[in-house]
């Protein structure tokens, strides 16, 4: 498995963010986690690359146990945030040196090169990010966790900021890395690109995992077979927004 | 406009409060609370329960006794410092800084640059908004002015106050002339041009008064230079030129109340016509307004620094240690904020300044003043940089999100960030002080050469271990304590956080002498044995033995914290407000 969530709990003080989250993606597999604000995405993607320690529970990146082979991990791992974190003063060419150098990219020219095409950053490789948009400077941050080979991709709303060509061109990305042996875990409010990339879905309220299977597999769950065969359907129903009653 | 003015301070000044106060039952906001209420109280409060007369007659005494030691302070301090004033007006035309005043927030830039206002309307709100913070910094400076009577630090408190925004309101108007020059219409041009030529002539009569007094006397010390430059500030056309510098000095230097109330007005008057002549700029106030709001539109957050995308001639190497990649991001960050033009304009006065000295023997009084100076201004850089310059974990404690998912050991990011700051403060500390020990021979004529190269060379090996020691100590609370050192260039403010960084100070200071302690040892046997024998050189190795003793207590230190590093949790970290 390139990522093993055992038994996880993330609290805050006395509040309880990730309560006994326990999963596993695998290779080529695009995972979409989805639940109502608050109800502990975004912490446990934090706490999957590193940023946030668990509270008790193993997190197993590629093989390597983030608490115990921390630089191992991360090295197999990237993370593309929801707010873009950029350093004011380094150029989008230097943001892309600088973690080439940082994860010991080899053939960093090429792949930088590929990359800002790809990602429609050409001209921009000497820009400021004070001087990008919101989307331009998303998609840096998206760059700069493509620009290494890793096993295993994070994203936290990657759509965030993007127009609709943007929005095409990153979830045709997305999936070619899944094709290339990436396993995916991929946060959204946008259902229907969940419904859409994702071979399997995660849901969370208030901090547990309320559901996991592909969008049928849910779809036929006795419990959730009145709500409709859309995930936006079963997404509502299984988090209780569902005005119709249950069957 | 007015109206709306005073509504939004008053709001802003209530929710603060009401924050700072809410913010009290975090126990290190108390105790910073109780810190700095016991502070002030012990600067301010206790000394003015002493008689007046005592305090009146202390301010005076230390007054004379600086006259004593530097003849014409006394009848000509305000002239003195008048000159001073004009030098530092003179020199924000060749080393431009923005001015705070048209530093509109993101806030004020939404709501009320598409309001129905004139941008004269707009500047006076910013002028408004900035008299509450000025007159807070007033008296927070008058708080640190040595003990004075309860009319002194009013009379301090008030004449600091008006000096304070003198300067603002002139560098306001100084950033829109800068604007102006860039003008398409020539008339613009002019307009702005106007008060560049203005304070150019007024310089160029200081400074034939100043070569004038040279040629008929020569100054061979430091307290001739000051009596010099006292004479030529209070004869003829310089005392002429100079009234409006005085002018605005002088309230803040009267010793008593009828001093003051005789000075006020002139200063007011001053302060009136630069808010008139800013006023009256509003055409070129709106090719800098344009600037900022092109500006705000670019960057979404608020900025800490405006960064320029200047290259720098240093591309990062693909592979190699991760502390180098540090380093070089912290020189891209220095040389994108410096105008590398302002730097050579520095070096050039600097050599200038030293040319001249060095060039007319009739001005060795200043050689001793430059020596002197830049001696202090060395020591400032070693021991209080490392709390000001901040381009470490203390700033990049922002980037923490991004830091902690690199796959690089705790103890090389701590290193890593350190270097650099640490590299650059020696630096600027090394430059002042190769200036000293050049004019160290003017300074102190008596003493042997000897003497003189093995304390400024044992002072230049001791400068790097100076500074490194307090870097790490101060990344290394940085990462031990993240709620008492907050991250970014903002800081919170308030008595409670002045409390919390008074204790912090404190702390380091501690901590630096412990850090210190075994070097300084060391280095002190070194002397103590080979004195006699080897002279006033043993200084060197003595130094060397102490640097090389705290360097290795700087590679363990950062060893040691590296695991404080690994266990640092993103939501302990503190936000600016």
């Amino acid at each position: 498995m390139a990522i093993a969530v055992e038994g996880v709990v993330r609290r805050y003080g006395s509040f309880t963010a990730v309560q006994d989250l326990s999963f596993a993606v695998d290779r080529g597999e695009i995972v979409g986690l989805i639940g109502p604000n608050g109800a502990g995405k975004t912490t446990t993607l934090r706490t999957l690359c590193g940023i946030l320690k668990p509270t008790s529970g193993r997190i197993v990146i590629d093989g390597h146990d983030i608490g115990t082979a921390p630089l191992e991990a991360k090295r197999r791992l990237a993370f593309m945030p929801d707010e873009p974190h950029l350093f004011e003063y380094l150029t989008v060419e230097e943001h892309l040196r600088l973690t080439a150098r940082l994860y010991a990219v080899s053939d960093f020219e090429a792949r930088a090169a590929a990359l800002v095409e790809e990602l429609e950053l050409s001209g921009k490789e000497r820009s400021l990010p004070g001087e990008l948009s919101r989307g331009m400077r998303q998609k840096v941050v998206i760059a700069c966790g493509l620009v290494r080979d890793t096993a295993v991709l994070l994203f936290d709303e990657p759509l965030t900021g993007l127009d609709p060509i943007g929005i095409r061109r990153m979830r045709d990305t997305i999936t070619r890395r899944a094709e290339n042996g990436a396993a995916i875990l991929l946060s959204s409010h946008l259902l229907h690109l969940v419904e859409e990339v994702c071979t399997r879905v995660i849901i969370m309220d208030r901090g547990r995992k309320i559901a996991d299977g592909t969008v049928r597999e849910l779809a036929s769950r006795a419990d959730l077979a009145a709500a409709g065969s859309s995930l936006e359907q079963v997404f509502l129903r299984v988090t209780g927004h569902d005005p119709t009653p249950a069957a | 406009m007015i109206r709306a003015s005073v509504y939004i301070i008053t709001c802003t000044a209530r929710n603060r409060m009401r924050q700072r106060l809410r913010r009290l039952r975090e126990p290190r906001y108390l105790l910073g609370a109780v810190a700095g209420s016991a502070y002030l109280y012990f600067a301010v409060f206790a000394r003015m329960r002493m008689s007046s007369d005592v305090a009146e007659n202390g301010a005076v005494r230390r007054r004379r006794a600086l006259g004593a030691l530097l003849p014409g302070l006394n009848a000509s301090g305000p002239a003195l410092f008048g000159l001073l004033l004009l030098v530092v007006a003179a020199a924000s035309w060749v080393f431009p800084a923005r001015s705070s005043l048209l530093e509109f927030s993101r806030a004020e830039t939404q709501f009320l640059f598409p309001a129905p206002l004139t941008r004269r309307q707009l500047l006076m709100h910013r002028l408004l908004r900035s008299q509450i913070a000025v007159l807070f910094g007033a008296v927070i400076m008058v708080f640190a002015y040595p003990g004075t009577s309860g009319g002194g630090r009013f009379r301090a408190a008030a004449g600091m106050w008006i000096l304070l925004m003198i300067g603002h309101v002139y560098f306001t108007g100084v950033t829109l002339a800068r604007a102006g020059l860039r003008s398409a219409h020539p008339a613009g041009r002019r307009i702005a041009r106007a008060p560049a030529v203005v304070i150019a002539a007024v310089t160029a009569i200081v400074g034939l008064g100043v070569a004038r007094e040279i040629a008929a006397r020569p100054v061979t010390t430091f307290r001739e230079a000051v009596a010099a430059l006292a004479t030529v500030s209070t004869q003829g056309a310089p005392q002429v030129v100079l009234w409006p510098f005085v002018a605005a000095v002088r309230p803040i230097l009267s010793d008593t109340l009828e001093e003051f109330a005789r000075a006020m007005p002139a200063a007011t008057v001053v302060y009136v016509a630069l808010v008139l002549w800013v006023l009256r700029t509003d055409r070129l106030f709106d090719s800098a307004a344009e600037d900022i709001l092109d500006r705000h539109a670019r960057e979404p957050a608020k900025p800490a620094a405006r960064y320029r995308a200047l290259p720098v001639g240093w591309v990062l190497a693909l592979t190699g240690r991760p502390e180098t990649a540090f380093v070089w991001k912290g020189a891209l960050q220095t040389f994108r904020v410096i105008d590398r033009r302002v730097l050579l304009r520095v070096v050039l006065v600097l050599f200038w300044l030293s040319a001249v000295v060095v060039l007319v023997p009739r001005a060795r009084g200043f050689a001793q003043m430059i020596g002197v100076l830049t001696a202090i201004g060395s020591g400032f850089a070693t021991l209080m940089a490392p709390q000001l310059l901040r381009l470490d974990l203390r700033q990049d404690l922002q980037h923490l999100e991004l830091l902690k998912t690199w796959p690089v050991r705790a103890a090389s990011v701590v290193r890593g960030e350190i270097i650099w700051p640490a590299l650059v403060v020696t630096g600027i500390a090394w430059l002042l002080g190769a200036v000293a020990l050049f004019f160290s021979a003017a300074v102190f004529s008596s003493t042997e050469v000897g003497w003189r190269l093995s304390l400024g060379i044992a002072a230049m090996i001791l400068t790097p271990a100076l500074v490194f020691a307090q870097y790490t100590i101060h990344n290394a609370t940085a990462l031990l304590f993240p709620a008492w050192v907050p991250a970014g260039s903002g800081r919170p403010r308030g008595v409670d956080a002045m409390g919390q960084r008074l204790i912090l100070l404190g702390a380091t200071w501690l901590l630096l002498v412990l850090f210190l302690a075994p070097g300084a040892i060391a280095g002190g046997l070194l002397w103590v044995a080979f004195y006699r024998s080897v002279g006033p050189w043993i200084l060197v190795p003595a130094a060397l033995v102490c640097a090389v003793i705290v360097a290795v207590e700087v590679l363990m230190a950062t060893e040691a914290i590296g695991p404080a590093y690994e266990r640092l949790d993103i939501t302990s970290v503190e936000r600016p407000e």
